[in-house]
């Protein structure tokens, strides 16, 4: 009889979840307008290449420190490689490099976090002490210390990245666990003897996903960020490879010299990029809803 | 009581944080290619040299003794020798500490001077063109690596403007580094920028939490105009979660002098550990390390004790 | 001339998913003096109606029509004016008290803030102005108060400084939005005495927007009643609370639960009245005219031992709902058939039967007597170990009985669950915090057991004991006979599948990222591993049909679904393993009053059907009251007070549960106005009132 009276017409038209975050996301300009930029490096690290072909791997004493032309259109560096090919060339290892380390960090963090933040008790407390510790260390120390030591090569690169940068994100995937874990659903599941494994992935896992996605895009752009400072601290990919950081930080005496064609575009492209991902990130924040770095 | 029972416990938590850097460090210490031996003895050194001196040293002990060895060295206050300056590294961090710490303690000072008033004024203009320039400029300024950013500073103001020095004052003390003000401005403003960013977003963020809040409407229906609840209200408590995140960025802070040090050739701690890295000078290089990471612990409890002064919710155990 | 006038008022807010409309045409005026009622379930519209007086509705709204306060027009006057007009020529009292003050400002300043906003009054004069408005309010030690921060203060305490504001400027039109849904019912009624004091005194005029019916039959003079935006009916309160005119206010007040209490006229007792007894007829107030016939008339056959059952049957056909208490009685009835005298009225109404039960004399004679007869009978789920020893009649004796007399408890089927001396302590060194002490209650299997306290009693730490979801610092919890301690791995997990679960919030109950039919079917999925899809796909459809949805609900997002829904999803999940308990910690307090009564009634019919036994938490006197055979008050953390529920709940034994008792306001201007009258001599008279 009173079923009548539940009469809640907004309840029944709400819009799934997520159709609405991507709504909400694509209503961000600044956010869409980062997504536009990635897919334009992207394509233009990994397809141009192909429709504009250069030699990086052999020097031309020939063709040295040429400034912007028709035949170079970003000028030549030091030794001679076309600039703009160099771009491209060294795109790729940014891109892949920061892709690779960003999401490797991501998941050290999340399965780290998750494991604390559900544990609780002591495990939590040391674990995060752990985390306090990593974190107390300052990266680009750390980077400078191995550098001294060793130069690894860029699976290596992938690694070291990783292991120094999943601190924030494990802290961020534990403050979600310890909020799912007391979630009603969850107690529900545990009171009528659901197992941990099933409350963790079937539901605080999943549930965590938006915060892993948006921790993930800011660990990117960290990642890249860092790769670039890498080079500068001597630790970058050796030779004739190259990355962004690695053409800035040999183009940097040059720009005493007034060349800056050797600097100023791997510059605009580090920055460019880095500020795409953030943008990204800070979109898929507001759309989903979480929190996460500000 | 509470505040003192609180601050056992946090400084409890400190200890354990530094006693697992000493352990890092340490491992990093036994990482390197021949072991402390190499480094001390220097790369041209014999293996049957090394093994002499691994000997002499006992470091064909046990990795778990000579851990609890290292860490009776560092309570002593023994942070080794550095072998290129010849010099004990606690003597050389004593001299170069001071500095870094005025450079970051100033950067953080301008840092913060610029991002709490623009963070606000983003979360009022909320989606106005202003909001979205100041987002794009603090994602650009976050993007831009730190030396790329000074170079350009260095290229505008000292190449072509001629404003400032290239260089940051050399003096040997922080009275004759603070005597010469204008050549402190490019390296400060140069750390300070990624801060700003850092921190004009975080402000923005907790402001408009904060303008969304119960209070806010409270104080409205009781007459008070917007510019009153913002200065008397929503500033106060959006700068508490700021506060806390201050602590966190210590190592940014620290990670930024390091470039900023060696790009503006400051005399601080992170052009000696530059210098070391160049040299493989691994007494002063794992000496810093252990160092920035106290100093770091330490910036981490400040904030956290600051915080407690400025909300009086955490003091009495509610977040 | 009305300090407020509304004239065909419309808001509509401007969101991602489009226009919606929440005011549609709305005229309201309040006279001074006079306070306007503005009742109406969530999403009526009468919390924007409010915020719409003040000016305070955010930029997405889009006004239209007329709004005037005290002669000056609030829609699109510019902030400067309505600045002027807040707190001065009207304030506002909200909901939550625990964020409507700035945390980080002791409570003086912001009293002060509000008096020099709107006159010219130095700082130490505000303060000290600010200070009298704290006793005014009634805070103890207003001085030393008013240096306090808002965390330091209780939820009441925090409404009272939210009121003092209010009333800083003496304004002409006070406006409270559901200034005590958030507040526990005892500080509730300390609250409307204040409002109601504070408005005679002054002549201000009020508006109220509340859900709670006996809220404003204990505080408005004329009422207004909203659905979907628009105002239905509205009138003197009696007119309206009384003879409601409108169809939908009559379902609204029909589905509010009503605490039945000793003297309550008219409703279905008279034959109560004489024997002063009947708390069995009381029981289902709303349930009264058929449900008490049922029984009624099964009564008689009683007379005869051997046909127990009859108890059950009506117990079946009664009502519905509510029916366990008189169910119970009447199954009692028949053990105590000894005394025909009993029975004979029995027959004309029910109360009459049980009076006996109530007796202590009932259970023991009765129990042993002719009760073994039919005892297998008596209800369904306790049937089985029942058949075992013929004196079980007390089945049906249930809670009367069993708890008076010792013999008949060591025949009772060992319960379902029993918490024995439990104590929880949360936090540790001198931050300790006793969640509880010493708590011992058991729950018989098929019966319902209410669980009964204000905020921060203990009840729902209590509930988590039991599902095992907290372990007790000392004391045991046995479930099933088994020790909750004790149990681990597989078989803990066996013995909690014999437990269903619903919990408070619709929203958390249920992981949004799963279907209704998978969230249904998680329990089968943990418990019966062999199950085939299609065999979980019936058994999910055939309880969403139990619990009333219709199975296509299987394959939406529980966000496509409302509160009630969401509720009904929750209740089918924990029903899809046939428990042996539910556990049910505030069901329905999140939803409305007609969305609550269809939960509870679907939870009492599936319970009568399946015989599962319910710990039932709530905080509503009221729903406990139809729902529960035996209850347990809680009060900081100890058993205050337990008992059967009409015995308990009529005629407490403590002073704190006739407080809480008293404290319920009854949606009947009239009875309301009699037992404030009483409450409030009793408490002159008892001379203590902790103001916490």
């Amino acid at each position: 009889m009173s079923a009548v009276l539940n009469t809640s017409p907004a309840a029944e038209t709400v819009v799934a979840g997520y159709r609405l975050s991507l709504r909400r996301f694509a209503r961000n300009r600044l956010a869409v307008a980062g997504l536009v930029v990635v897919v334009l490096f992207l394509l233009f690290c990994f397809v141009g290449p192909l429709l504009y072909e250069t030699d990086q791997t052999h020097t031309d004493l020939t063709q040295v420190n040429l400034a912007p032309s028709g035949a170079h259109l970003l000028g030549t560096d030091a030794v001679g490689h076309d600039e703009l090919g160099r771009l491209m060339y060294g795109g790729k290892v940014s891109l892949l490099v920061g892709l690779a380390a960003g999401l490797l960090a991501t998941v050290i963090g999340t399965l780290w976090g998750a494991v604390a933040g559900y544990a609780g008790g002591w495990v939590d407390a040391v674990m995060m002490r752990v985390v306090d510790a990593g974190i107390a260390i300052p990266a680009l120390f750390i980077l400078l210390v191995v550098s001294a030591v060793t130069s690894p090569g860029t699976l290596g690169l992938v690694v070291i990245l990783g292991l120094v940068s999943w601190l924030v994100p494990s802290r961020l995937v534990r403050a979600e666990t310890l909020t799912l874990k007391g979630r009603d659903y969850v107690l529900t599941l545990r009171a009528t003897g659901g197992t941990h494994g099933r409350a963790v992935t079937r539901h605080i896992l999943p549930n965590s996903v938006s915060t892993i996605v948006v921790a993930a895009t800011f660990q990117i752009a960290d990642a890249i960020l860092l790769i670039a400072y890498v080079s500068y601290l001597g630790l970058g990919v050796r030779p004739p490879s190259t990355d962004w950081g690695g053409m800035l930080s040999t183009g940097l005496t040059a720009a005493y010299s007034g060349r800056w064609w050797l600097i100023v575009p791997p510059g605009l492209a580090i920055i460019l990029v880095v500020c795409a991902f953030n943008a990204i990130g800070d979109g898929l924040r507001d759309a989903f809803d979480v929190r996460g770095r500000g | 009581m509470d505040t003192l029972l609180y601050l056992t416990r946090r400084l409890l938590q400190a200890l354990a944080v530094i006693l697992i850097v000493t352990v890092v460090v340490f491992c990093l210490l036994h990482a390197l290619p021949g072991g402390p031996a190499r480094g001390i003895l220097g790369p041209q050194a014999t293996a049957e040299q090394i093994t002499a001196f691994n000997h002499e040293q006992g470091l064909d002990r046990p990795l778990p003794v000579q851990y609890v060895h290292y860490l009776g060295t560092l309570l002593q206050g023994d942070l080794g020798t550095s072998y290129t300056l010849n010099e004990a590294v606690s003597r050389l961090i004593e001299q170069r500490l001071p500095k870094t710490l005025l450079l970051t303690v100033l950067s953080a000072f301008v840092g913060l001077l610029l991002a709490i008033p623009l963070g606000m004024w983003q979360a009022v203009r909320r989606n106005k063109p202003a909001d979205y320039v100041i987002t794009t400029l603090s994602f650009v300024a976050y993007s831009t690596p730190v030396y790329f950013l000074g170079l350009v500073l260095v290229l505008v103001f000292t190449q072509a403007l001629r404003w400032f020095p290239s260089q940051a004052p050399q003096g040997e003390t922080l009275g004759q580094v603070v005597a010469d003000p204008v050549a402190l401005v490019l390296p400060v403003v140069t750390g300070a920028a990624s801060m700003v960013a850092v921190f004009s977003r975080y402000m923005r963020a907790s402001t408009l939490e904060n303008l969304s809040e119960d209070y806010v409407r409270t104080a409205r229906a009781g007459g008070s105009r917007q510019r009153a609840i913002l200065w008397r209200h929503v500033l106060r408590n959006s700068l508490t979660p700021v506060v806390a995140m201050l602590g966190y960025y210590v190592p940014v802070l620290f990670g930024g002098a390091l470039v900023v040090e060696q790009l503006f050739n400051y005399p601080g701690m992170g052009l000696l550990f530059w210098n070391a890295a160049q040299s493989s000078d691994y007494p002063v290089l794992l000496g810093c390390v252990l160092v920035i990471s106290v100093a770091t612990v330490v910036g981490t409890l400040l904030a956290d004790v600051v915080q407690r002064i400025v909300d009086p919710r955490v003091k009495a155990g509610r977040a | 001339m009305s300090v407020l006038e509304i004239e065909s008022l419309g808001v509509s807010f401007t969101t991602e998913t489009g226009d919606v409309p929440a005011v549609r045409g709305v005229s309201l005026r309040v006279r001074p003096g006079e306070t306007l009622a503005l009742v109406g379930e969530s999403g009526s519209g009468k919390s924007t109606v409010a915020l719409a007086a003040m000016g305070l509705l955010p930029g997405s709204a889009r006004v239209s029509g007329r709004v005037s306060l005290g002669g000056t027009e609030v829609v699109g006057a510019p902030e400067d004016v309505l600045a002027r007009l807040r707190g001065r020529t009207a304030s506002m009292v909200f909901q939550e008290p625990a964020t409507a003050l700035d945390p980080l400002s002791r409570v003086g300043a912001q009293i002060a803030e509000v008096i020099r906003n709107h006159r010219p009054v130095s700082r130490a004069d505000a303060a000290a102005e600010a200070v009298g408005l704290l006793r005014r309010v009634g805070i103890p030690e207003p001085e030393k108060r008013a240096s306090a921060f808002p965390f330091q203060l209780s939820g009441g305490q925090r409404q009272r400084v939210v009121i003092a504001m209010a009333i800083a400027n003496s304004p002409d039109l006070l406006i409270a939005d559901e200034p005590t849904t958030a507040l526990d019912v005892t500080v509730q009624a300390e609250i409307l005495d204040l409002l109601r004091g504070l408005a005679a005194d002054s002549g201000t005029g009020v508006l109220l927007v509340t859900h709670n019916m006996g809220v404003v039959a204990d505080f408005a003079d004329r009422v207004a009643v909203m659905l979907d935006g628009k105002v239905v009916e509205s009138g003197p309160v009696e007119e309206v609370l009384l003879r409601p005119a409108h169809e939908y206010t009559r379902r609204l007040l029909g589905a509010v639960p009503r605490l039945a209490v000793e003297e309550l006229p008219g409703i279905a007792t008279p034959g109560v009245a004489e024997t002063g007894l009947a708390e069995a007829g009381v029981a289902k107030p709303g349930a009264a005219g058929p449900g008490v016939a049922g029984p009624g008339a099964e009564g008689p056959g009683v007379a005869k031992p051997g046909l127990a059952k009859p108890g059950l049957t009506d117990h079946g056909v009664a009502k519905p709902g509510f029916s366990k208490p008189g169910v119970a009685e009447t199954g009692l009835a028949e053990a105590g058939v000894a005394k025909p005298g009993a029975a004979g009225p029995g027959v004309a109404e029910p109360g009459g039967v049980e009076p006996g039960a109530v007796r202590p004399g009932v259970a023991g004679p009765g129990a042993v007597g002719p009760g073994v007869a039919k005892p297998g009978l008596a209800k369904p789920g306790v049937a089985k170990p029942a058949g075992a020893e013929p004196g079980i009649a007390k089945p049906g004796g249930v809670e009367p009985g069993v708890a008076q007399s010792g013999s008949a408890r060591d025949i009772e089927d060992a319960p379902v669950v029993e918490l024995r001396d439990v104590s929880v302590r949360f936090g540790r060194a001198r931050r300790t915090v006793r969640a509880l002490q010493d708590v011992s209650l058991t729950v018989a299997p098929g019966e319902t057991v209410g669980l009964v306290g204000e905020s921060g009693s203990g009840k729902s730490t209590a509930a988590r004991v039991a599902l095992g979801l907290v372990a007790p610092a000392s004391g045991a919890v046995s479930l099933f006979g088994a020790d909750l301690g004790r149990v681990r791995g597989r078989r803990r997990r066996a013995l909690l599948s014999g437990v269903g679960v619903v919990l408070q919030d619709p929203v958390a109950s249920l992981d949004a990222r799963m279907s209704v039919g998978e969230c249904v079917a998680e329990p089968l999925r943990v418990h019966r591993r062999g199950m085939s899809a299609a065999e979980r796909r019936a058994r999910v459809a055939e309880v969403l049909e139990l619990v009333r949805l219709p199975a296509e609900l299987a394959g939406r997002g529980p966000r496509e679904l409302s509160g009630g829904q969401r509720q009904r999803v929750s209740l089918a999940r924990a029903l899809v393993l046939r428990p042996r308990l539910l556990v049910a910690d505030e069901p329905t307090s999140a939803l409305d009053v007609s969305v609550q009564r269809t939960v509870l009634d679907v939870i009492a019919e599936l319970q009568r059907d399946l015989g599962f036994a319910c710990l039932f938490v709530s905080h509503d006197l009221a729903v406990v009251q139809q729902f529960a055979q035996r209850v347990v008050v809680l009060r900081d953390g100890r058993v205050e007070e337990h008992g059967p529920t009409m015995t308990t709940l009529l005629r407490p034994r403590t002073e704190y549960t006739r407080r809480l008792v008293a404290a319920v306001p009854v949606p009947d201007p009239v009875v309301q106005r009699r037992r404030r009258g009483e409450r409030r001599a009793s408490l002159t008279a008892g001379g203590t009132e902790a103001t916490a």
